[in-house]
């Protein structure tokens, strides 16, 4: 188990700066996934910490060691890629072992880890197998086999589960969890896929085009984005963002929804500004059918997911809210529905998109 | 077959087809069929088995040392196969993997050497080969051939499919780049190697300008250059020079049908 440590990180291509400082503790044992959409840069963040990409500038240390400029196999890491990146000319022991016999490490204890490895994922069957005769989900088992046998002190995986069915990637995904469990190891993923995030990481690192957006638990984010990116980024479906503006009635702080019928809804936030522009982001789940807020909309479609129903329902503005509901099997499109929430569970960010508190 | 057009379209269809085959076998039935003949029915054009065929073999190898000219041509192939496969694939590995400012430029400068006739090459080639004391060797045949252009071009489009995370995970296992290409690069495209090596070997094993003028003492000649002196006497014996093209093809011919797979697969493209 190991610390890792990113000060001040970043990565230029030429002229085009694509990590743009990255901080970033990482403490031992702990699961930390990198998300974002596509070209955040939380691939090339996690080469660099492998030393496949250079770092521009900024310190990676790995146990208060600066590792900029070591090579990536005296690095401590190993790392599982999306595609596996199995030796197709190799049987699967020999892939496990390749990385040990290079190393030096004697026959008997390249044996020994591989066996060790092989028990763990449930490989034992598979061992004189080449990667082309293994499913996916298999293949995907053996190139976390690969890395177990370096004894690594920190696994990096590189959206290890993106090429595997819906129903694979559930079971490779508790998997994963249980080899975190079992190894206790530090571990840096890849993801953009949230419920992989939100279910398998102690520690979420949400990053936009090079910028961290922000750090925290799972539910710490869910719960208390700090700007209108990462609130619309965790959770699906994602939280409705409707238009509103501060206003100081009786007062009281009010957030009023012109494009909603000049609904209202009450806010205590320090430092809101009468008159200024708000964003007002509702989660699905938080509509119910008591609350004191409530927009009038129409469904305009439904799915029915057996135990809650998401109706995506339209404002005369055109604007859709999705609602989640317990009680949506007699629903049906075009019916009329007035959706109400409780403004405590509303959040409120500024035109810059930045948390209102 | 119900409809006639279709079953026009399938008869002028295979028609064309079986006339295409027949213009490519021919010349090889045309061969065989003529080591079976005396020099004058070859002459006057006969097409059917004849009887001079042990008479014919007996000749050539009466007037050739066929062992010496065998070896010449196979030192020759297979030491030009395995050198332009060494530099080629180095090179299209190179060119495909590490980027460079100057890399898009340098290979547009290779491919354009493709467009250069031989008959422009051959004088300076002479010259360079007489100022290095190669001319009569076997070395002056082979080094001209290893830097083959087409060669480095067909490795570094097929080098554009292996996968980069195959380096990569090659890498964090603690390999460097000579041994990534020596156990990981090469074996993942031997279907690439056995293209490629069918493609030099015929090119190599066929040649004939070169050594023509390069090979000059009867001891270094090849089994083309035989051929073709066989063939330019005086009164050439055609059921001998037939004989000897058939001899000539058989390694050719051996090396293909031994690869034929992985020669498909090669050109088709190694990493699946």
């Amino acid at each position: 188990m190991s610390e890792l440590q990113l000060t001040d990180v970043r990565k230029s291509y030429g002229g085009l700066e694509v990590i743009k400082g990255v901080d970033l503790d990482i403490k031992s044992g702990e699961f930390v996934v990198f998300v974002g959409p596509s070209g955040c840069g939380k691939s090339t963040l996690l080469r660099m910490i492998a030393g496949l990409e250079e770092i521009t500038s900024g310190d990676l240390t790995i146990d208060d060691l600066r590792m900029n400029d070591v090579d990536p196999s005296r690095r401590g890491i190993a790392m599982v890629f999306q595609s596996y990146a199995l030796y197709p000319h190799m049987t699967v022991r020999e892939n496990m072992g390749f990385a040990l016999r290079f190393a030096g490490v004697p026959k008997p204890e390249i044996e020994k880890r591989v066996t060790e490895a092989a028990n763990i994922l449930e490989l034992g069957a598979l061992l004189d197998r080449k990667p082309k005769q293994l499913s996916g989900g298999q293949r995907q088992r053996v190139a976390i086999g690969r890395a177990i046998v370096r004894h690594p002190k920190i696994f990096l995986f590189d959206e290890p589960l993106s090429n595997l069915d819906a129903e694979l990637r559930v079971h490779m995904r508790i998997e994963i969890a249980r080899l975190h469990k079992q190894l206790a190891a530090t571990i840096v993923y890849v993801t953009h896929d949230q419920v992989e995030a939100m279910t398998l990481a102690d520690k979420i690192v949400v990053l936009r085009a090079g910028v961290v957006e922000q750090i925290g638990s799972p539910l710490e984010l869910y719960d208390d984005p700090a700007n209108l990116f990462v609130a619309g980024f965790i959770g699906s479906p994602k939280m409705n963002f409707l238009k509103g503006v501060i206003e100081n009635a009786h007062e009281q702080l009010h957030v009023r929804l012109p494009d909603y019928g000049e609904a209202t809804i009450p806010v205590s936030l320090a430092g809101a500004v009468p008159g200024t522009t708000v964003t007002i982001g509702i989660r699905p789940e938080h509509f119910n059918e008591q609350g004191p807020a409530s927009l009038d909309l129409t469904v305009d479609m439904l799915e029915h997911l057996g135990g809650e129903t998401f109706a995506y329902a339209r404002h005369g503005n055109g604007e859709v809210v999705v609602i989640e509901t317990k009680n949506g099997r007699g629903l049906k499109s075009g019916d009329s529905i007035v959706a109400r929430f409780d403004p405590a569970c509303a959040l409120v960010f500024d035109e810059s998109g930045k948390r209102l508190r | 077959m119900k409809n006639p057009a279709r079953a026009a379209s399938a008869v002028l269809t295979y028609g064309f087809v079986g006339l295409m085959a027949f213009l490519s076998v021919f010349p090889f039935i045309w061969m065989v069929l003529g080591a079976t003949n005396s020099s004058i029915d070859i002459i006057k054009g006969r097409l059917a088995p004849g009887e001079t065929l042990a008479v014919n073999v007996a000749k050539f190898f009466t007037q050739v040392n066929v062992p010496l000219v065998f070896w010449n041509s196979a030192k020759i192939a297979i030491l030009a196969t395995l050198l332009t496969l060494a530099v080629s694939s180095l090179a299209g590995y190179g060119f495909e993997m590490f980027r460079s400012r100057r890399r898009d430029g340098l290979y547009r400068a290779m491919l354009l050497t493709l467009m250069i006739p031989f008959a422009a090459l051959m004088i300076p080639l002479f010259i360079m080969m007489g100022k290095a004391g190669l001319i009569n060797t076997h070395i002056a045949v082979v080094l001209p051939t290893i830097g083959s252009a087409f060669i480095v071009f067909y490795f570094r489009q097929s080098t554009k499919a292996f996968p980069s995370e195959l380096r990569d995970a090659a890498k964090v296992d603690g390999l460097k780049e000579w041994q990534i290409f020596l156990y990981i690069y090469v074996p993942v495209m031997r279907s690439t190697y056995a293209a490629a090596f069918i493609i030099v070997f015929m090119t190599a094993w066929n040649n004939y300008l070169w050594p023509l003028i390069v090979l000059q003492s009867n001891e270094t000649k090849t089994i083309t250059l035989v051929i073709s002196s066989l063939a330019s006497a005086y009164y050439p014996d055609y059921g001998v020079v037939m004989v000897g093209t058939i001899l000539a093809t058989l390694p050719t011919l051996a090396v293909f049908f031994f690869m034929q797979r992985q020669f498909v697969q090669g050109m088709l493209g190694s990493v699946k």
